[in-house]
Formats: C-alpha cells, structure tokens, sequence
C-alpha cells in the first residue's frame, strides 16, 4: 500500500487510516502524558486510603470545599465575560484595519505570548501593591485619602487573569469576523440598516460561533488557574487549584486532592458537552458558516 | 550525590591501593533547603568536617515536606539514602519511627556546649528562631507594639497587618490568638481551639496580606505593604540590616527550632552522630554561620561571639530566650490533623 493510499491527493477528505496516522503521534503524547495520569490519579481517589468514595463524601460533608468549586466558578464567568467585552472591540479593530495599524494591533495582542506568564503576574503585584502606582495616582487625584488594598484581593485577580487569557478570545473571534464577506454589510445597509442594527443582525450573529469558541477557551482555562490565583489573590478567596496543589504539596494528601481533580474534571467534562451539544463545536473552532 | 559517589568509590579504591592503613573513606548525605542554609552549612562545616575528619558530606537540597515524603518512601522500601535530615520540631513526634534516637550523653561537645533543650531523644537544635512580631518603628514611632495583644489592638495601632499562611500556621496563630487574649505562655497548651479561632475572628478583616514566603514577608515589609507582621526573625533581621525601618518584639515570639534528626538505618551511623559532635563544638564555625544565614545556633560557645549589640537580634540571646513560646510538640504532634483542618476550613469560610 502506497501513502498516497492514505492521503487522497484529490479533495480533502482522508481515509479513516489516514486521520488515525496523523493522530497517531499527538493521541500517544495525549495518552502518556495526559490520560494515564490523570486515571491513576482518579483510581487513588477511590482506593486510598480506604476503597470507596470516601475522599468524595469530605469534599460534600464540608461546605468550604463546595465554597471553593463555587467561587471558582464564578470567577471563570467574571474573567469570560469581561475578556469578551474587551476583545470583541479589539477584533474588530484588528478586521478593519491595514497596514502599519494592523501589524501594531496583531503585536498589542500577541506580544504578551512571548513573555512569561510569571512575569505578567508579577507585573500586576507591582501596580496593584500599596505603595504601587495605581494607589499613589488614586492619592495625588484625591479620590482616596489613604491606601486602598487592591492586592490580595478578588479583583485583583480577575482583572490579572482577564489580561493573561484575553489573547484567547481575541483569535477565535478575529477569526470568525475576518470569514464574514464585507458584502453582508453593504448589502445590510442598502436594505437600511443603521450600523449599530447591521451589526446586532448581522456581524454578531455570523460572529458567535468564535464568541463562543473563546468562550470555552477561557472559561475552561480559567477554572483550572494557578499562578495568577496564587500570587496575587488571598488565601482566604482560594480558588480550586491552588486548593488542590496545597493538598498535594503540603498536605500530602494525594487521595483528597486526586477527589478535588476528580470533581474539577466532571466539571470540565460537563460543560465542554454542554457547550458541544448546544453550540456545535466544528462550526464554533472552524468558523464555518 | 549521584555524581559524587564515583569520586567516593576511587578514593576507597586509591586508599586500599596504597596499603589500606587511613580510615576507608566515608561520606554522609545531609538533606537539607537548598540554597543559603546550604551554601552556608558547607562553608562552615561540611568542609571543615571532611578536613578534621575524611568524612565528606554529600549535601542533598530538597524542602522539607518533599524530604519526609522521600524519606517515609526509604523507610518503607529499607532502602535508606538519607543520614541526616532536617526536621522541625513537631516532625521529631511525627516522624520518631523513622528517627535514630540521639545519644546526647555521650557526645562530648553536646554535653559541654548545647544549650538547654537544644538536644531533644529525636533531634538536635541546628538552628533557632522565633516567629516574632516585628513592625514599622515610622508607623509607630510614638508608642510600639510589644506584645501579640498589641498587634490585636486597631485602635492603638492602626495599620495594615499581615500573617503567615505556610509552615506551622495552624498551631502558630491559635497560639498566638489565645496570648492575645490574655492566656499566660506556661498554660498555652493544650491549645483552647474554640477560644482561639473567636479570637482570629476578631483579627481576620485587618490582615492585608497572608505570606507564603520568607522572600515574600521580606518584600512585604520593604514595600510597606504592612505595618506590622508576623516573620520569620531570621528574615526580619536581614530587612532590619539592610535598612527597613523596623524593629522585632519578642514578648510572645515562637520558638521555632530546624533541627538535624539522624534516620534510623541510615547508611552512616556513626559518622552521623561524629558530624553532630563536631557542629556543636566547632567555635571558628558559628559566628560566620549565625550572620549568614540570619538564625543562632544552640551552641554555648556560638552566637556570645557575636557584639553584644547584634546579638539582640537574634532568638537564642538570653534576654529574649526567655521570653519565647516554648511549644508542646508532644500535644501539637498528636493534634496535628485536626489543628490542619480547623486552620483551613477557617480560612477558607
């Protein structure tokens, strides 16, 4: 059998030993370094130290653990929302633009990829701290008489995460925008449409399949954060995977914490089908009309 | 260690080589935290021990809960890699089953330098501090705060407030809490836990920042971040040398002992123990060591080297010594899971 056996060269459909070939090398990576832990995991969750649910039935007898899976998302919600809010904008610049615009654009939104997360994190603790440039403008402006904590708190986090993971709504929605051919807005406006109704009718919806692609992808990054959580947020807000990393780490209890990844695990699951069921998923990453 | 075994092994081979009359070439593996304390014990003792003695000390760097959870590991297979550890004093109740029992009577320089205390049946005292209360002399440059019940006090003492939130936490504050609230050190423990955690209640909306760093209760000091925190003294003192304004109250401070605990089946026994022997009598070691690494040794003839001046900063000078919390790991270390799970269902409510 000849490769091109596999690889029809006439259309873009492959033979099902096609596709498995390609995926061959990224599916064994995935099942090493991904599946095989995470079930070995999860099995230590339901045979340690006692066979059952026991590590399951702490996390339900005491309420700060559901606290935690709540808070936690919530600030997933409160990072999507506000990182659409932000990008929607920015990906429409980045659409109508050209040129030397286009180009600075494209850098505003992926020059943060090429620094470390650590350091944008870090970034953040200096502005927000007390003595930072944020409370002493607040002070010279008169609109606080004294410090304010802005660090360790909630807020702080969101906003820090909202700017790490704002990349990732930006792409998918410049994407979907830049498949809507420019005719629909001519020809919305020829039939009358005032540009604020040309886009509620016309841009948004052919948009949403990428809204809801970057949705997904910051809201399921967002739940399992750490390093931001970590640094700038106060133990007394802890979100779930710093949760799980104490329990890890300090605590060293494996079986409690491999529970906690097992519950944030359903989590993922469920609302990624959820998304699929509703929203189709190869028209949200394919931005196939 | 890895690399430095071969070396090791052509030394044994070498002395045997030429007749075999010097002592057959021994090492020891010392798990301690990497960087300064390693830098330092190496500096001061691990090298001068090897020359007095040919026992080379192989340091091994890992943090302490990533030590224990190897260490139980060696204990369980028998196949013991560690000679000496480093232990914090609820580990020596923890951890006694995997500890040799220290002979303090029979090493000389224990009998005559060691401090009162300092060698416990399942470690001995390497280094001491205190978890003390330090705050910003500017801040309060009219009336200081002196006491863990100062530090309670908003009205006095307005500020912002930081407290630990790593280590021994979870016995550190309920201690703290009931001296605040008028418990006399010697009655501390058993811990009052309910009358402790009403008391962390009233103190909960004035904490700023919860640390998870020394390098982090450092910068929060610098940055003026708080006006008054609970700190490691060692990393109090550096923030204090390089300039900060601010100053340690030692009333109510934390005794807070890393000691060395020698495993039981360890490969090196005996040179374990000889190493012990000689930390506690070397006198040309100590006063580099105590001003590297911040914290005083329990050696008699170890931090009185120091000017009388910079001893003050540290936790073994007598006139704060006495005034320190000496903690009950007996109780501390049959409580432990339940002072873990007050602490963290607190917290995080």
């Amino acid at each position: 059998m000849t490769l091109s056996a596999f690889f029809q060269p006439n259309g873009r459909r492959l033979s099902s030993a096609g596709i498995v070939l390609l995926m061959a090398p990224f599916f064994m990576l995935i099942a090493f370094a991904f599946l095989y832990p995470l079930l070995s995991l999860l099995s230590l969750s339901v045979t340690e130290p006692t066979p059952g649910f026991g590590n399951y039935a702490k996390i339900l007898d005491n309420p700060v653990y559901g606290k935690v899976l709540l808070r936690t998302l919530w600030i997933a919600v409160l990072v999507s929302a506000l990182s659409l809010v932000l990008a929607f904008p920015v990906a429409m610049a980045m659409v109508s633009s050209k040129g030397p615009m286009a180009l600075f654009i494209t850098a505003c939104v992926l020059l943060p990829f090429w620094s470390s997360v650590l350091v944008r994190t870090a970034a953040w603790a200096v502005l927000l701290q007390r003595n930072g440039i944020i409370n002493s403008a607040l002070q010279f402006l008169g609109i606080t008489s004294e410090p304010i904590r802005l660090l360790y708190t909630q807020g702080a986090v969101v906003v820090a995460m909202t700017h790490v993971l704002m990349p990732f709504m930006v792409l998918p929605i410049y994407g979907a925008l830049r498949n809507i051919p420019a005719d629909y807005g001519r020809a919305a406006s020829i039939c009358g449409a005032g540009p604020f109704r040309s886009f509620w009718e016309v841009t948004f919806p052919l948009a949403l399949p990428g809204v809801l692609g970057g949705v997904i992808l910051v809201f399921l990054t967002a739940l399992g954060y750490f390093i931001t959580p970590a640094l700038l947020g106060s133990p007394q807000e802890m979100m779930i995977a710093t949760l799980i990393s104490q329990q890890l780490r300090e605590f060293l209890d494996w079986p409690f914490a491999a529970a906690l990844v097992g519950v944030l695990t359903l989590f993922v699951t469920a609302i990624t089908l959820l998304f699929s069921r509703v929203f189709r998923f190869d028209r949200m990453l394919g931005g196939q009309l | 260690m890895k690399f430095k075994k071969p070396v090791a092994g052509a030394a044994l081979a070498l002395s045997l080589a030429l007749g075999g009359t010097a002592a057959v070439a021994d090492e020891i593996v010392i798990a301690t935290t990497g960087g300064l304390m390693r830098n330092m014990m190496e500096e001061y003792f691990y090298l001068p021990f090897a020359d007095a003695t040919g026992t080379e000390v192989v340091p091994f760097d890992i943090e302490v809960p990533d030590q224990w959870a190897r260490a139980e590991g060696m204990a369980r297979t028998g196949d013991i890699e560690f000679d000496i550890v480093t232990a914090t004093g609820p580990d020596l109740v923890g951890k006694a089953d995997i500890l040799e029992t220290i002979p303090c009577d029979e090493l000389e320089n224990v009998k005559k330098y060691a401090l009162p205390g300092a060698c416990q049946p399942k470690g001995i005292a390497r280094t001491t501090g205190g978890m003390v209360l330090t705050y910003n002399t500017d801040t309060y440059a009219g009336k200081a705060p002196a006491t863990w019940a100062d530090f309670w006090d908003v009205e006095t003492f307005p500020g912002p407030r930081g407290l630990p939130d790593t280590g021994d936490r979870d016995w550190w504050l309920p201690t703290v809490a009931l001296l605040a609230d008028g418990v006399a050190k010697e009655d501390l423990y058993p811990l009052d836990l309910d009358r402790a955690y009403k008391k962390l209640d009233e103190i909960r909306p004035y904490i700023s920042v919860w640390w998870k760093t020394g390098n982090q209760v450092q910068q929060i000091m610098r940055d003026g971040e708080v006006a008054m925190t609970m700190a490691y003294s060692g990393r109090a003192l550096k923030v204090i040398q390089d300039g900060s304004p601010f100053a340690m109250a030692w009333d109510g401070a934390i005794r807070d002992t890393g000691y060395l605990a020698v495993m039981k089946g360890a490969p090196n026994t005996e040179g374990a123990m000889k190493f012990i022997n000689f930390f506690y009598g070397s006198a040309e070691g100590h006063p580099g060591f105590i001003q590297s690494v911040g914290y005083a040794t329990s050696s008699t003839i170890g931090l009185s080297q120091l000017p009388e001046d910079e001893q003050k900063l540290y936790a073994t000078y007598p006139a704060n010594y006495e005034l320190l919390v000496d903690p009950d790991f007996e109780w501390i270390g049959a409580h432990r899971d339940e002072l873990r799970e007050r602490w963290t269902n607190w917290l995080l409510q």
